[in-house]
Formats: structure tokens, C-alpha cells, sequence
């Protein structure tokens, strides 16, 4: 029981600080809401190293990530007509977002994301980057799908990768 | 901006709603040099939101974390 509710305690620390990183992530990308793109990106921040790992399982390169995301918004412009250049681009600004005011707001995808983040908690214990990894390679839409597709990903391979990557980390963890 | 061709819808709806989004992060952060802009030049949220044409509280609960400072280019 103890273990239990320790693990548990431990996820929710673990959520909260993914949530952080993923904010700032959008704030440094001179937006206010996070997407599945930022928590995405969050996660690979080398905590627990689970979804780098995942990645790499995939033949990807998790510092590919970033760059493709800019990436396709470029060539959604350009598939319009729309050429940016130079600090005419948005996500070229050095300095991030101040954070707002209020409560958590995630975009849409953000919040998808944390909805089948709680649907699957129980299988969780502890949540790792590579749960992150799982959810947002299974978006068939979106920014994080149009990133993967520029970096050649597949992301069923990379969905397996990550979930190879989370039954291994979590046959190592103790309890 | 400094290169603006015809525009042309794409008929694939993935690569139009592509579009539109880079569309939406793209007027985000026209919107949000213009407003810091409007804010160094001391104009009041009221006259801003007109310019907008959103309410006033829409444009404060939206924009008000900017700050009048430099843009953060």
C-alpha cells in the first residue's frame, strides 16, 4: 500500500514537472498554451532518458525533433505561397513568452494528450518520458505527426519502440 | 514577410489545414509584435482592442502577459 501510494506521488511529481517543461517549451516558442509538440519535446528532456531511448529504438534522432517542428510550419506556408525569411519567422524570437496568468491551459492537442495521460495512469507507475512518446506517436494529425513525417519516422515503429522502452524500464523498477 | 506569392489552396485537406495552423501561429505572433508595439507607444488596451476588433476583455484575458518591453527578437 505504501509502495502504492509512493508511486503514485511520484507520477503526479512527475506530471507536474512535465507539464512545467512542456509550458515553457510553448513559451520559448512564443506560445501560451502547450501542444502535444511541447510535451513531446518535453519529454525528451533527459530525465529519465526513456524517451530518447525510444527514439533512438526507432532509428530517430531525438535533436531532429525540434527543427522538424519549425520545419512544417515553413512548409505549410510555403504549400500556400507564404515564404518566410530571417526573424520574419515566428519560433525565431530568443527570448521566451512571459508566462500567463491563471490556471494550466493546454492547447487541444495538449490536452488529448494529458486526458489519455490519466486514462492510463494505472499502467503507468512510474510515468516516464516514453508514455509521452507512446500517446503522440498514436496522433494520427497534427504537428507532432507532420514533425515525424519530415524526420522519415514511422510512428507505428516509433509507438513500439516506445512501449519495448517502458515495459523494459519498468521491469528494471524496483517495487 | 518579404517574399509573397499567389496564394493556392492545396487540395489535400492534411496539407490545407497545415496551412491553416502555420496560418494562426503565424497572425499569433504578427499580433503579438504589433501589440507589444501599440504598448511602447502607450496605447491604452481599449484603443488596441478596437484595432482588434475584439472586446477589451478579450484582448486583456489574451495579451495581457505581453509586456511594453522589447520584442524578443
Amino acid at each position: 500500500m505504501f509502495n502504492g501510494l509512493k508511486a503514485r506521488l511520484n507520477d503526479m511529481a512527475t506530471l507536474r514537472s512535465l507539464c512545467e517543461q512542456a509550458e515553457r517549451q510553448a513559451l520559448l516558442d512564443q506560445q501560451t498554451k502547450p501542444g502535444a509538440e511541447q510535451f513531446l519535446l518535453a519529454a525528451l528532456d533527459p530525465k529519465d532518458g526513456t524517451a530518447r531511448l525510444a527514439f533512438e529504438k526507432a532509428g530517430a534522432d531525438p535533436a531532429a525533433l525540434r527543427p522538424a517542428i519549425a520545419r512544417q510550419y515553413e512548409d505549410a506556408l510555403h504549400s500556400i505561397g507564404i515564404r518566410l525569411t530571417g526573424g520574419t519567422r515566428p519560433g525565431t524570437e530568443r527570448r521566451p513568452l512571459p508566462a500567463p496568468a491563471g490556471i494550466y491551459d493546454p492547447a487541444p492537442s495538449g490536452q488529448a494528450l494529458m486526458q489519455e495521460l490519466a486514462a492510463s495512469r494505472k499502467d503507468h507507475r512510474p510515468l516516464l518520458g516514453a508514455h509521452v512518446v507512446a500517446i503522440t506517436a498514436g496522433m494520427e494529425h497534427g504537428v507532432v505527426a507532420r514533425a515525424l513525417r519530415l524526420m522519415a519516422v514511422d510512428p507505428g515503429i516509433l509507438k513500439s519502440a516506445a512501449e519495448v522502452t517502458i515495459k523494459g524500464a519498468l521491469s528494471r523498477a524496483p517495487g | 514577410m518579404n517574399d509573397l506569392f499567389d496564394l493556392s489552396i492545396p487540395e489535400d485537406p492534411e496539407a490545407a489545414l497545415a496551412a491553416v495552423v502555420a496560418l494562426r501561429r503565424l497572425a499569433d505572433a504578427i499580433e503579438q509584435r504589433a501589440v507589444r508595439s501599440a504598448l511602447r507607444q502607450q496605447w491604452s488596451w481599449a484603443r488596441i482592442a478596437q484595432a482588434l476588433g475584439v472586446s477589451k476583455q478579450a484582448a486583456h484575458k489574451r495579451l495581457s502577459h505581453l509586456s511594453a518591453g522589447e520584442d524578443p527578437i
